[in-house]
Protein backbone atom coordinates (compact mmCIF):
# COMPACT_ATOMS: atom_id res chain seq x y z
CA UNK A 1 0.00 0.00 0.00
CA UNK A 2 1.62 3.53 -1.03
CA UNK A 3 1.41 5.96 2.02
CA UNK A 4 0.03 9.10 1.34
CA UNK A 5 1.98 12.04 1.52
CA UNK A 6 0.82 14.34 4.79
CA UNK A 7 -0.14 17.71 3.51
CA UNK A 8 1.74 19.46 6.59
CA UNK A 9 4.06 18.39 9.05
CA UNK A 10 5.41 20.45 12.00
CA UNK A 11 7.97 18.76 14.30
CA UNK A 12 8.60 20.95 17.62
CA UNK A 13 7.92 24.20 15.67
CA UNK A 14 8.95 27.53 16.78
CA UNK A 15 7.78 30.98 15.46
CA UNK A 16 9.27 34.06 16.21
CA UNK A 17 8.80 37.94 15.51
CA UNK A 18 12.15 38.92 15.62
CA UNK A 19 13.09 37.99 19.11
CA UNK A 20 9.94 37.52 20.85
CA UNK A 21 8.38 33.50 20.71
CA UNK A 22 4.79 33.73 18.55
CA UNK A 23 3.81 30.27 18.96
CA UNK A 24 5.47 27.45 20.61
CA UNK A 25 6.40 23.87 20.13
CA UNK A 26 3.29 22.55 17.50
CA UNK A 27 4.43 19.11 16.37
CA UNK A 28 1.35 17.62 14.19
CA UNK A 29 0.55 16.05 11.06
CA UNK A 30 -2.09 16.58 9.06
CA UNK A 31 -3.39 13.89 6.38
CA UNK A 32 -3.82 14.82 2.65
CA UNK A 33 -7.27 15.51 2.03
CA UNK A 34 -8.03 15.84 6.07
CA UNK A 35 -9.69 19.35 7.33
CA UNK A 36 -8.06 21.16 10.60
CA UNK A 37 -9.92 23.81 12.57
CA UNK A 38 -7.18 25.68 14.09
CA UNK A 39 -8.75 27.30 17.18
CA UNK A 40 -7.53 29.54 20.35
CA UNK A 41 -8.41 33.28 21.77
CA UNK A 42 -7.44 36.24 19.90
CA UNK A 43 -3.42 36.80 19.83
CA UNK A 44 -3.06 32.47 20.40
CA UNK A 45 -1.00 32.64 17.42
CA UNK A 46 -3.43 31.13 14.53
CA UNK A 47 -2.92 33.64 11.89
CA UNK A 48 0.71 33.69 12.33
CA UNK A 49 1.13 29.60 12.56
CA UNK A 50 -1.18 29.90 9.07
CA UNK A 51 0.96 32.43 7.50
CA UNK A 52 4.17 30.61 8.30
CA UNK A 53 2.58 27.17 6.79
CA UNK A 54 1.51 29.51 3.97
CA UNK A 55 5.31 30.76 3.49
CA UNK A 56 4.94 34.67 3.96
CA UNK A 57 6.30 34.37 7.54
CA UNK A 58 9.91 32.47 7.39
CA UNK A 59 11.38 33.37 11.12
CA UNK A 60 10.89 29.72 12.85
CA UNK A 61 13.02 26.98 13.64
CA UNK A 62 11.80 23.23 13.98
CA UNK A 63 10.31 21.64 11.26
CA UNK A 64 7.66 22.40 8.79
CA UNK A 65 6.88 20.25 5.83
CA UNK A 66 4.33 21.17 2.98
CA UNK A 67 3.86 18.00 1.19
CA UNK A 68 7.63 17.13 1.67
CA UNK A 69 8.40 20.78 0.98
CA UNK A 70 9.45 23.48 2.79
CA UNK A 71 6.59 26.36 2.52
CA UNK A 72 8.63 29.17 0.49
CA UNK A 73 9.02 25.89 -1.87
CA UNK A 74 5.28 24.90 -1.87
CA UNK A 75 3.54 28.30 -2.61
CA UNK A 76 2.27 26.58 -6.18
CA UNK A 77 0.54 24.15 -3.81
CA UNK A 78 -1.23 26.29 -1.32
CA UNK A 79 -3.85 28.87 -1.10
CA UNK A 80 -3.99 31.23 1.22
CA UNK A 81 -7.68 33.06 1.53
CA UNK A 82 -7.25 36.29 3.92
CA UNK A 83 -9.94 38.17 6.14
CA UNK A 84 -11.95 39.75 3.55
CA UNK A 85 -11.55 43.00 5.65
CA UNK A 86 -7.61 42.89 4.95
CA UNK A 87 -8.42 44.18 1.48
CA UNK A 88 -8.81 47.24 -0.37
CA UNK A 89 -12.02 47.68 -1.52
CA UNK A 90 -11.04 51.44 -2.97
CA UNK A 91 -10.03 49.27 -6.08
CA UNK A 92 -12.84 49.08 -8.28
CA UNK A 93 -12.27 45.15 -9.31
CA UNK A 94 -15.45 43.30 -10.23
CA UNK A 95 -15.61 39.63 -8.85
CA UNK A 96 -14.68 37.90 -11.91
CA UNK A 97 -11.33 39.84 -11.96
CA UNK A 98 -11.05 38.60 -8.30
CA UNK A 99 -10.81 35.60 -8.71
CA UNK A 100 -9.05 35.26 -11.90
CA UNK A 101 -6.38 36.88 -9.58
CA UNK A 102 -5.73 33.63 -8.57
CA UNK A 103 -5.00 31.95 -11.55
CA UNK A 104 -3.46 34.88 -13.63
CA UNK A 105 -0.01 34.75 -11.92
CA UNK A 106 0.98 31.17 -12.92
CA UNK A 107 2.91 32.64 -15.89
CA UNK A 108 4.70 35.74 -17.29
CA UNK A 109 5.33 38.97 -15.93
CA UNK A 110 2.92 41.34 -17.56
CA UNK A 111 -0.89 40.40 -17.33
CA UNK A 112 -2.75 43.50 -19.32
CA UNK A 113 -6.01 41.33 -20.06
CA UNK A 114 -7.01 38.24 -18.43
CA UNK A 115 -6.25 35.20 -20.98
CA UNK A 116 -9.76 33.93 -22.11
CA UNK A 117 -8.70 30.39 -20.37
CA UNK A 118 -8.39 31.87 -17.29
CA UNK A 119 -11.67 33.67 -17.62
CA UNK A 120 -13.29 30.54 -18.60
CA UNK A 121 -11.70 28.49 -15.12
CA UNK A 122 -12.65 31.69 -13.38
CA UNK A 123 -16.16 31.36 -13.88
CA UNK A 124 -16.29 27.85 -13.55
CA UNK A 125 -15.32 28.15 -10.22
CA UNK A 126 -17.64 30.95 -9.51
CA UNK A 127 -20.47 28.36 -10.52
CA UNK A 128 -19.10 26.08 -7.56
CA UNK A 129 -19.28 28.58 -5.17
CA UNK A 130 -22.91 29.53 -6.13
CA UNK A 131 -22.01 33.23 -7.88
CA UNK A 132 -22.11 32.85 -11.26
CA UNK A 133 -24.35 35.88 -11.89
CA UNK A 134 -22.50 37.93 -9.91
CA UNK A 135 -19.31 37.33 -11.88
CA UNK A 136 -19.54 41.20 -13.44
CA UNK A 137 -20.42 42.72 -10.37
CA UNK A 138 -17.99 44.78 -8.35
CA UNK A 139 -16.59 42.95 -5.61
CA UNK A 140 -17.17 45.76 -3.33
CA UNK A 141 -21.03 45.88 -3.94
CA UNK A 142 -20.97 42.29 -2.56
CA UNK A 143 -22.62 40.74 0.50
CA UNK A 144 -19.97 39.40 3.28
CA UNK A 145 -20.92 35.72 2.32
CA UNK A 146 -20.40 36.71 -1.44
CA UNK A 147 -17.25 38.25 -0.48
CA UNK A 148 -16.10 35.07 1.58
CA UNK A 149 -17.52 33.20 -1.62
CA UNK A 150 -15.36 34.92 -4.08
CA UNK A 151 -12.31 34.74 -1.91
CA UNK A 152 -12.69 31.28 -1.78
CA UNK A 153 -13.72 30.83 -5.60
CA UNK A 154 -9.88 32.64 -5.68
CA UNK A 155 -7.99 30.51 -4.28
CA UNK A 156 -9.50 27.10 -6.02
CA UNK A 157 -8.67 28.29 -8.96
CA UNK A 158 -5.46 27.81 -9.29
CA UNK A 159 -6.14 23.99 -7.99
CA UNK A 160 -4.24 24.42 -5.28
CA UNK A 161 -3.90 20.78 -2.67
CA UNK A 162 -4.07 22.63 0.44
CA UNK A 163 -6.16 25.92 1.42
CA UNK A 164 -5.80 27.98 4.28
CA UNK A 165 -8.59 30.08 5.39
CA UNK A 166 -8.24 32.92 8.05
CA UNK A 167 -11.86 33.82 9.81
CA UNK A 168 -13.40 32.83 6.85
CA UNK A 169 -16.57 33.43 9.07
CA UNK A 170 -15.98 36.49 11.12
CA UNK A 171 -18.14 39.73 10.88
CA UNK A 172 -20.79 37.31 8.63
CA UNK A 173 -24.72 37.01 9.97
CA UNK A 174 -26.28 33.92 10.35
CA UNK A 175 -27.43 32.97 7.59
CA UNK A 176 -23.90 34.44 5.59
CA UNK A 177 -22.31 31.56 7.62
CA UNK A 178 -24.65 29.23 6.53
CA UNK A 179 -23.78 29.72 2.88
CA UNK A 180 -20.41 29.89 3.63
CA UNK A 181 -20.08 26.56 5.69
CA UNK A 182 -22.39 25.12 2.85
CA UNK A 183 -19.23 26.24 0.64
CA UNK A 184 -16.69 24.87 2.86
CA UNK A 185 -18.26 21.45 2.84
CA UNK A 186 -18.76 21.16 -0.35
CA UNK A 187 -14.88 21.82 -1.15
CA UNK A 188 -14.19 19.14 1.46
CA UNK A 189 -16.39 16.40 -0.86
CA UNK A 190 -15.56 17.33 -4.06
CA UNK A 191 -12.25 18.99 -4.11
CA UNK A 192 -10.12 16.19 -1.81
CA UNK A 193 -7.75 18.83 -0.61
CA UNK A 194 -6.57 19.98 2.31
CA UNK A 195 -8.03 22.91 4.86
CA UNK A 196 -6.90 24.45 7.55
CA UNK A 197 -9.30 27.00 9.00
CA UNK A 198 -8.89 29.51 11.79
CA UNK A 199 -12.25 30.09 13.32
CA UNK A 200 -13.68 31.71 16.66
CA UNK A 201 -16.99 30.37 15.72
CA UNK A 202 -16.56 26.71 15.89
CA UNK A 203 -19.65 24.99 16.14
CA UNK A 204 -20.99 25.48 12.83
CA UNK A 205 -17.56 23.92 11.28
CA UNK A 206 -17.07 21.05 13.55
CA UNK A 207 -19.19 18.39 10.97
CA UNK A 208 -16.37 19.61 8.73
CA UNK A 209 -13.36 19.29 10.61
CA UNK A 210 -10.98 16.10 10.85
CA UNK A 211 -8.87 17.34 13.91
CA UNK A 212 -9.00 20.13 15.84
CA UNK A 213 -5.65 22.43 17.60
CA UNK A 214 -6.49 24.41 20.21
CA UNK A 215 -3.28 27.19 20.39
CA UNK A 216 -2.83 29.62 22.93
CA UNK A 217 0.76 30.80 22.31
CA UNK A 218 1.74 27.37 22.23
CA UNK A 219 0.03 23.62 21.16
CA UNK A 220 -2.12 22.66 24.04
CA UNK A 221 -4.08 19.91 21.94
CA UNK A 222 -4.15 18.38 18.77
CA UNK A 223 -6.25 15.36 17.56
CA UNK A 224 -10.24 14.33 16.64
CA UNK A 225 -12.59 16.67 18.01
CA UNK A 226 -14.50 14.40 19.85
CA UNK A 227 -10.91 13.58 21.53
CA UNK A 228 -9.18 17.01 21.89
CA UNK A 229 -11.68 18.84 22.95
CA UNK A 230 -12.38 18.02 26.25
CA UNK A 231 -13.99 20.70 29.10
CA UNK A 232 -11.06 20.74 30.61
CA UNK A 233 -8.92 21.78 27.74
CA UNK A 234 -11.86 24.39 26.39
CA UNK A 235 -11.91 25.69 30.24
CA UNK A 236 -7.75 26.00 30.03
CA UNK A 237 -8.11 28.18 27.42
CA UNK A 238 -11.39 29.86 27.11
CA UNK A 239 -11.41 30.54 30.88
CA UNK A 240 -13.87 28.63 33.41
CA UNK A 241 -17.13 29.97 31.99
CA UNK A 242 -16.42 28.05 28.78
CA UNK A 243 -17.48 23.97 28.29
CA UNK A 244 -17.87 21.63 25.80
CA UNK A 245 -21.13 19.43 25.82
CA UNK A 246 -22.64 17.10 24.01
CA UNK A 247 -26.44 17.10 22.78
CA UNK A 248 -27.57 13.99 20.91
CA UNK A 249 -24.00 12.30 20.83
CA UNK A 250 -23.10 16.09 19.04
CA UNK A 251 -19.62 18.18 20.49
CA UNK A 252 -20.82 21.63 21.12
CA UNK A 253 -18.45 24.02 22.24
CA UNK A 254 -19.50 26.74 24.29
CA UNK A 255 -17.35 30.27 25.38
CA UNK A 256 -17.29 33.76 25.07
CA UNK A 257 -16.81 33.84 21.25
CA UNK A 258 -18.75 30.81 20.41
CA UNK A 259 -22.46 30.06 19.47
CA UNK A 260 -24.31 26.95 19.10
CA UNK A 261 -25.91 26.38 15.65
CA UNK A 262 -27.92 23.14 16.02
CA UNK A 263 -27.71 21.13 12.77
CA UNK A 264 -30.24 21.44 9.95
CA UNK A 265 -31.42 18.02 10.00
CA UNK A 266 -31.79 18.02 13.73
CA UNK A 267 -35.22 17.90 14.52
CA UNK B 1 1.94 78.71 -26.04
CA UNK B 2 1.97 75.50 -28.35
CA UNK B 3 4.73 74.10 -26.49
CA UNK B 4 2.36 74.88 -23.16
CA UNK B 5 -0.20 73.34 -24.63
CA UNK B 6 1.73 69.94 -26.28
CA UNK B 7 3.43 69.78 -22.39
CA UNK B 8 -0.11 69.90 -20.88
CA UNK B 9 -1.24 67.14 -22.90
CA UNK B 10 1.81 64.95 -22.38
CA UNK B 11 1.22 65.97 -18.50
CA UNK B 12 -3.31 65.34 -18.26
CA UNK B 13 -2.13 61.71 -19.67
CA UNK B 14 0.86 60.66 -17.46
CA UNK B 15 -1.33 62.02 -14.62
CA UNK B 16 -5.42 61.29 -15.65
CA UNK B 17 -3.91 57.37 -15.60
CA UNK B 18 -1.32 57.67 -12.53
CA UNK B 19 -4.03 59.58 -10.14
CA UNK B 20 -6.93 56.45 -9.63
CA UNK B 21 -3.56 54.26 -8.84
CA UNK B 22 -2.34 57.25 -6.30
CA UNK B 23 -5.76 57.41 -4.74
CA UNK B 24 -6.46 53.43 -4.74
CA UNK B 25 -3.05 52.37 -3.57
CA UNK B 26 -3.45 55.00 -0.88
CA UNK B 27 0.30 56.68 -2.19
CA UNK B 28 -0.98 59.73 -1.62
CA UNK B 29 1.38 60.54 1.39
CA UNK B 30 4.41 59.25 -0.93
CA UNK B 31 3.44 61.87 -3.31
CA UNK B 32 4.46 64.88 -0.08
CA UNK B 33 7.61 62.87 0.27
CA UNK B 34 8.09 63.46 -3.83
CA UNK B 35 8.07 66.91 -3.21
CA UNK B 36 11.08 66.96 -0.53
CA UNK B 37 12.78 64.42 -2.89
CA UNK B 38 11.93 66.79 -6.05
CA UNK B 39 13.43 69.77 -3.98
CA UNK B 40 16.33 67.98 -2.21
CA UNK B 41 17.30 66.99 -5.71
CA UNK B 42 16.95 70.08 -7.26
CA UNK B 43 18.65 72.02 -4.66
CA UNK B 44 21.52 69.36 -5.02
CA UNK B 45 21.50 69.73 -8.69
CA UNK B 46 21.20 73.24 -8.77
CA UNK B 47 24.14 73.45 -6.55
CA UNK B 48 26.37 71.07 -9.13
CA UNK B 49 25.22 72.76 -11.86
CA UNK B 50 26.91 75.93 -10.23
CA UNK B 51 30.10 74.27 -9.57
CA UNK B 52 30.61 72.36 -12.93
CA UNK B 53 28.81 75.29 -15.11
CA UNK B 54 26.05 73.48 -16.27
CA UNK B 55 22.15 73.52 -15.25
CA UNK B 56 21.09 70.67 -17.01
CA UNK B 57 22.37 68.86 -14.73
CA UNK B 58 19.33 69.76 -12.06
CA UNK B 59 16.88 67.52 -13.55
CA UNK B 60 19.15 64.84 -13.85
CA UNK B 61 20.26 64.90 -10.27
CA UNK B 62 16.51 65.55 -9.48
CA UNK B 63 15.56 62.29 -11.34
CA UNK B 64 18.08 60.28 -9.73
CA UNK B 65 17.76 61.44 -5.91
CA UNK B 66 13.49 60.74 -6.25
CA UNK B 67 14.26 57.50 -7.81
CA UNK B 68 16.52 56.76 -4.64
CA UNK B 69 14.30 58.14 -2.29
CA UNK B 70 11.48 56.25 -3.26
CA UNK B 71 13.10 52.82 -3.60
CA UNK B 72 14.62 53.97 0.04
CA UNK B 73 10.56 54.18 1.16
CA UNK B 74 10.04 50.62 -0.46
CA UNK B 75 12.71 49.22 0.93
CA UNK B 76 12.18 50.28 4.27
CA UNK B 77 8.11 49.26 4.06
CA UNK B 78 9.86 45.40 2.97
CA UNK B 79 11.49 46.05 6.23
CA UNK B 80 8.63 46.08 7.86
CA UNK B 81 7.81 49.84 8.33
CA UNK B 82 4.17 51.14 7.57
CA UNK B 83 3.57 52.64 4.33
CA UNK B 84 3.01 56.16 6.63
CA UNK B 85 5.86 55.63 8.57
CA UNK B 86 8.52 54.69 6.30
CA UNK B 87 7.20 58.30 4.06
CA UNK B 88 7.99 60.17 7.57
CA UNK B 89 11.23 58.64 8.36
CA UNK B 90 12.38 59.30 4.75
CA UNK B 91 10.54 62.68 4.18
CA UNK B 92 11.74 64.28 7.98
CA UNK B 93 15.76 63.49 6.57
CA UNK B 94 15.28 64.64 3.09
CA UNK B 95 13.74 67.86 4.93
CA UNK B 96 16.75 68.52 6.78
CA UNK B 97 19.27 68.03 4.02
CA UNK B 98 17.24 70.37 1.67
CA UNK B 99 17.65 73.31 4.13
CA UNK B 100 21.55 72.44 4.68
CA UNK B 101 21.76 72.10 0.79
CA UNK B 102 19.71 75.72 0.78
CA UNK B 103 22.13 76.76 2.99
CA UNK B 104 25.10 75.86 0.39
CA UNK B 105 23.32 77.10 -2.13
CA UNK B 106 22.79 80.41 -0.85
CA UNK B 107 26.73 80.65 -0.19
CA UNK B 108 27.29 79.67 -3.54
CA UNK B 109 25.08 81.97 -5.07
CA UNK B 110 26.40 84.32 -3.03
CA UNK B 111 29.80 84.36 -4.45
CA UNK B 112 28.46 84.03 -8.40
CA UNK B 113 25.46 85.52 -8.61
CA UNK B 114 23.86 83.76 -11.42
CA UNK B 115 20.59 84.90 -12.91
CA UNK B 116 19.46 81.71 -14.62
CA UNK B 117 19.40 80.13 -11.47
CA UNK B 118 17.11 82.42 -9.55
CA UNK B 119 14.85 81.98 -12.42
CA UNK B 120 15.33 77.92 -11.87
CA UNK B 121 14.62 77.94 -8.40
CA UNK B 122 10.75 79.84 -8.66
CA UNK B 123 10.56 77.32 -11.43
CA UNK B 124 10.58 74.59 -9.04
CA UNK B 125 8.29 75.92 -6.91
CA UNK B 126 5.68 77.23 -9.21
CA UNK B 127 6.29 75.43 -11.93
CA UNK B 128 6.60 77.57 -15.46
CA UNK B 129 5.34 75.80 -18.26
CA UNK B 130 5.41 78.96 -20.74
CA UNK B 131 9.12 79.03 -20.34
CA UNK B 132 9.14 75.25 -21.26
CA UNK B 133 12.21 75.45 -24.20
CA UNK B 134 12.06 72.60 -27.14
CA UNK B 135 14.36 70.51 -25.77
CA UNK B 136 12.93 70.15 -22.08
CA UNK B 137 9.41 69.34 -24.24
CA UNK B 138 10.98 66.82 -26.27
CA UNK B 139 12.53 65.13 -22.94
CA UNK B 140 8.73 65.28 -21.48
CA UNK B 141 7.16 63.47 -24.24
CA UNK B 142 9.89 61.25 -24.98
CA UNK B 143 10.09 59.99 -21.52
CA UNK B 144 7.13 60.20 -20.86
CA UNK B 145 5.64 57.55 -23.61
CA UNK B 146 7.88 55.49 -22.30
CA UNK B 147 6.39 56.18 -18.69
CA UNK B 148 2.69 55.47 -20.18
CA UNK B 149 3.80 52.71 -21.85
CA UNK B 150 5.25 50.79 -18.93
CA UNK B 151 2.08 52.18 -16.52
CA UNK B 152 -0.30 50.45 -19.37
CA UNK B 153 1.59 47.41 -19.55
CA UNK B 154 1.46 47.16 -16.03
CA UNK B 155 -1.67 48.85 -14.64
CA UNK B 156 -3.80 45.30 -14.27
CA UNK B 157 -0.42 44.53 -11.75
CA UNK B 158 -0.85 47.74 -10.28
CA UNK B 159 -4.36 47.39 -9.59
CA UNK B 160 -3.70 43.85 -8.47
CA UNK B 161 -1.17 44.98 -5.66
CA UNK B 162 -3.35 48.00 -4.54
CA UNK B 163 -6.40 45.20 -3.87
CA UNK B 164 -4.16 42.71 -2.32
CA UNK B 165 -0.65 42.72 -2.29
CA UNK B 166 -0.26 39.64 -0.25
CA UNK B 167 -2.88 37.88 -2.49
CA UNK B 168 -0.46 38.18 -5.57
CA UNK B 169 2.27 37.49 -3.63
CA UNK B 170 0.94 34.37 -2.31
CA UNK B 171 -0.36 33.32 -5.67
CA UNK B 172 2.59 33.30 -7.27
CA UNK B 173 2.99 37.40 -8.69
CA UNK B 174 6.10 39.38 -8.04
CA UNK B 175 4.13 41.67 -5.99
CA UNK B 176 7.53 43.67 -4.31
CA UNK B 177 8.81 44.21 -8.50
CA UNK B 178 5.23 45.89 -9.07
CA UNK B 179 5.01 47.74 -6.25
CA UNK B 180 8.61 49.34 -6.76
CA UNK B 181 8.00 49.66 -10.39
CA UNK B 182 4.78 51.88 -9.04
CA UNK B 183 6.76 53.74 -6.64
CA UNK B 184 9.70 54.53 -9.51
CA UNK B 185 7.03 56.03 -11.65
CA UNK B 186 5.39 57.88 -9.60
CA UNK B 187 8.89 59.45 -8.64
CA UNK B 188 9.69 59.80 -12.36
CA UNK B 189 6.55 61.21 -13.04
CA UNK B 190 6.99 63.73 -10.46
CA UNK B 191 10.81 64.65 -11.80
CA UNK B 192 9.83 65.10 -15.27
CA UNK B 193 6.42 66.89 -14.57
CA UNK B 194 7.96 69.10 -12.07
CA UNK B 195 9.16 71.94 -13.62
CA UNK B 196 6.13 72.97 -15.42
CA UNK B 197 3.36 72.11 -12.83
CA UNK B 198 5.38 73.09 -9.63
CA UNK B 199 6.13 71.75 -6.74
CA UNK B 200 3.69 73.39 -4.76
CA UNK B 201 0.78 72.16 -6.41
CA UNK B 202 2.01 68.54 -7.27
CA UNK B 203 0.69 67.14 -4.99
CA UNK B 204 -3.00 68.33 -5.44
CA UNK B 205 -2.39 67.56 -9.29
CA UNK B 206 -1.45 63.73 -8.94
CA UNK B 207 -4.22 63.37 -6.17
CA UNK B 208 -7.25 64.91 -7.27
CA UNK B 209 -8.00 64.00 -10.50
CA UNK B 210 -8.50 60.30 -9.16
CA UNK B 211 -10.18 61.02 -6.39
CA UNK B 212 -12.44 63.17 -8.58
CA UNK B 213 -12.34 60.11 -10.95
CA UNK B 214 -13.76 57.46 -7.95
CA UNK B 215 -16.03 59.66 -6.58
CA UNK B 216 -17.99 60.09 -9.59
CA UNK B 217 -17.94 56.11 -10.98
CA UNK B 218 -17.33 52.84 -10.03
CA UNK B 219 -16.41 51.51 -13.08
CA UNK B 220 -13.02 51.41 -13.35
CA UNK B 221 -12.85 52.23 -17.21
CA UNK B 222 -15.05 55.49 -16.35
CA UNK B 223 -13.12 56.18 -13.45
CA UNK B 224 -9.62 56.19 -15.54
CA UNK B 225 -11.68 58.40 -18.03
CA UNK B 226 -12.77 60.50 -15.75
CA UNK B 227 -9.42 61.19 -14.37
CA UNK B 228 -8.06 61.69 -17.67
CA UNK B 229 -10.29 64.17 -18.96
CA UNK B 230 -10.83 66.55 -15.70
CA UNK B 231 -6.71 66.61 -15.99
CA UNK B 232 -7.10 67.42 -19.52
CA UNK B 233 -9.37 70.15 -19.14
CA UNK B 234 -8.09 71.74 -16.19
CA UNK B 235 -4.52 71.79 -17.69
CA UNK B 236 -5.65 73.17 -20.77
CA UNK B 237 -8.28 75.73 -19.38
CA UNK B 238 -5.35 76.69 -17.18
CA UNK B 239 -3.00 77.60 -19.62
CA UNK B 240 -5.50 79.37 -21.91
CA UNK B 241 -6.43 81.04 -18.54
CA UNK B 242 -3.03 81.83 -17.74
CA UNK B 243 -1.89 83.17 -21.16
CA UNK B 244 -4.22 86.16 -20.72
CA UNK B 245 -3.69 87.08 -16.90
CA UNK B 246 -0.47 86.06 -16.41
CA UNK B 247 -1.12 84.05 -13.38
CA UNK B 248 1.11 80.75 -13.33
CA UNK B 249 -1.24 77.86 -14.88
CA UNK B 250 -0.07 75.65 -12.10
CA UNK B 251 -2.00 77.94 -9.82
CA UNK B 252 -5.24 77.90 -11.89
CA UNK B 253 -5.16 74.54 -12.32
CA UNK B 254 -4.83 74.11 -8.82
CA UNK B 255 -7.68 76.19 -7.66
CA UNK B 256 -10.08 74.35 -10.14
CA UNK B 257 -9.43 71.28 -9.11
CA UNK B 258 -10.14 72.00 -5.47
CA UNK B 259 -13.02 73.77 -6.49
CA UNK B 260 -14.62 70.49 -8.57
CA UNK B 261 -13.86 68.23 -5.73
CA UNK B 262 -15.16 70.46 -3.17
CA UNK B 263 -18.74 71.14 -5.60
CA UNK B 264 -18.29 67.24 -5.63
CA UNK B 265 -17.39 66.50 -1.98
CA UNK B 266 -20.38 68.93 -0.86
CA UNK B 267 -23.28 67.27 -3.18
CA UNK B 268 -22.30 63.77 -2.29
Amino acid sequence: MVKMKASVEARNLTIYYGKQVALSDVTFQLGASETLLLLGPNGAGKTTLLRTIAGFHTQYTGELLIFGKKPEEAKELVSYVPQSHSLNENVPLTALEVVAMGAIYKRGLIHRKIPPEIEERALKVLSFVGLENVANKLFRNLSGGQKQRVLLARALVSDPKLLLLDEPLSALDPSARAEVTSVLDRIKKKKNIAMIITTHDINPLLEIGDKVMLINRRMIAFGKPDEALTDEIIKSVYGPMARAIKVEERLYCITGDFHIHVRRDRK
Amino acid sequence: MLRAILASITISVLLGLLSPLINMKGLAFLTHALFHALLFGAVLGMILGLVFNNLSLVMAVATLITVLIVLTIAELERLGFSSDSAVGIVASFVAGLTVLGFGVLYKLMAGRPYFPLTENVVSYLTGELFLITRENLLTLTGLGFAILLVLLLFYRDFLYISFDMEGVESYGGRARFYLVLLYVLVGLVGSLIVQSVGLVTLQVVAVLPGAIGLMVSDNLKKVVLTSLLVTLTVQLSSVIIAYFTSIPPSGIATIILGIVYGILLVRK
